[in-house]
């Protein structure tokens, strides 16, 4: 077999086998790139509001717990109770962190949801789960590395790398570069 | 689809099934925790000094994350209302918002920084903010921030 119907083999599976991964990563590194302006894992809502603790002794934590859930409506599994101190009461159940002002009723609900998608998107994409994903995510990053380097040798001629190509990957070094010496 | 094409799909199946995490009980973070024995939170804010510098293992509630990076949690105290923060490298270890309410012990190294007291009203009124809660500068009086190099973490399921 010709070394160039080799090269176009090669480029052609992996790409095929790639494609799934590329895309995930693309729109993860979009979104993760945008950290300053938003949460791309979670969706976070923060909720002022107010609850009634007349009647109830400051000290039971529990029958404060219970009170507070049950106006609030909430529902989700109790994680945790944590008395921060005199007049605080901070309530954890799962996705919604509780803040209760003792003195006032004053409440403040920070509710977090995972982002469709995303959430696994980003798992993956900033390697959370580490073990064998590790290895998968490094396997893949060599196959991109394949992809680069079979992809400059698919076409001959004019539109090859002798021809056209050789500029245009010439630009794509010059783009970073550029930026490089913009921000050192 | 050929046979030993099939194989190969279904053996690319296995190897990425194998690579999703086990749903395990307690949850590592970075390097995980070594260090047996624990320093209580407080010994480590009354005697600050003592312990700068020093890798140790502390263990407590986790009472807040960072809700924009995951990047520090504040870790409760042996005694009521005391806190510490233990900060990690963006992206090195990233603290999931489920981990609040959660037991953790967190190894890292007692570290220093000194704020101005400017700079120190400004971060912690940050804080306040983002948390809904209410932030009087006056009650400010340590310049010091007392805190952990976070190496790693268990956090409990």
């Amino acid at each position: 077999m010709k070394w160039r119907k080799f090269n176009i083999i090669i480029h052609r599976d992996l790409g095929y086998l790639c494609f799934g991964l590329t895309i995930i990563y693309a729109i993860s590194g979009v979104a993760v790139n945008h950290i300053q302006d938003w949460n791309p894992t979670y969706v976070l809502e923060k909720i002022v509001s107010s609850v009634n603790l007349a009647g109830i002794e400051s000290a039971d934590n529990e029958a404060l717990t219970s009170s507070v859930l049950e106006q609030l409506g909430e529902t989700s599994e109790l994680k945790n109770v944590y008395r921060q101190d005199a007049d605080t009461l901070k309530i954890f159940v799962v996705n919604n962190n509780i803040t209760v002002d003792l003195n006032t009723g004053s409440v403040f609900q920070e509710k977090s949801t995972k982002r469709p998608f995303l959430y696994e998107a980003n798992f993956l994409h900033l390697n959370h789960p580490k073990k064998l994903w590790t290895w998968f995510a490094d396997l893949y990053a060599v196959s991109l590395g394949l992809l680069a380097v079979s992809g400059l040798f698919i076409l001959k001629g004019k539109k090859g790398l002798a021809g056209r190509g050789k500029w245009l990957v010439g630009v794509g070094f010059v783009i970073p570069l550029f930026f490089l010496w913009l921000y050192s | 689809m050929e046979k030993p094409m099939k194989k190969i799909v279904l053996m690319f199946w296995l190897l990425v099934l194998g690579a999703l995490p086990l749903q395990a009980k307690t949850e590592i973070y970075g390097k995980g925790v070594s260090i047996q024995e624990a320093t209580p939170v407080s010994a480590i804010l009354d005697d600050p000094d003592a312990y700068v510098g020093k890798t140790v293992r502390v263990e407590g509630l986790i009472i807040d994350v960072c809700a924009k990076r995951g990047c520090w949690v504040y870790v409760a105290g042996d005694r009521q209302g005391e806190k510490i923060q233990v900060k990690v490298t963006d992206g090195e270890i990233v603290f999931p918002m489920s981990a609040s309410g959660r037991m953790a012990a967190v190894e890292g190294v007692v570290e220093e920084l000194k704020l101005s007291r400017e700079q120190m009203i400004s971060y912690l009124q940050h804080l306040a903010e983002e948390k809904g809660q209410p932030f009087d500068p006056d009650t400010v009086t340590d310049e010091r921030m007392i805190r952990l190099r976070g190496i790693g973490a268990e956090i409990e399921g």
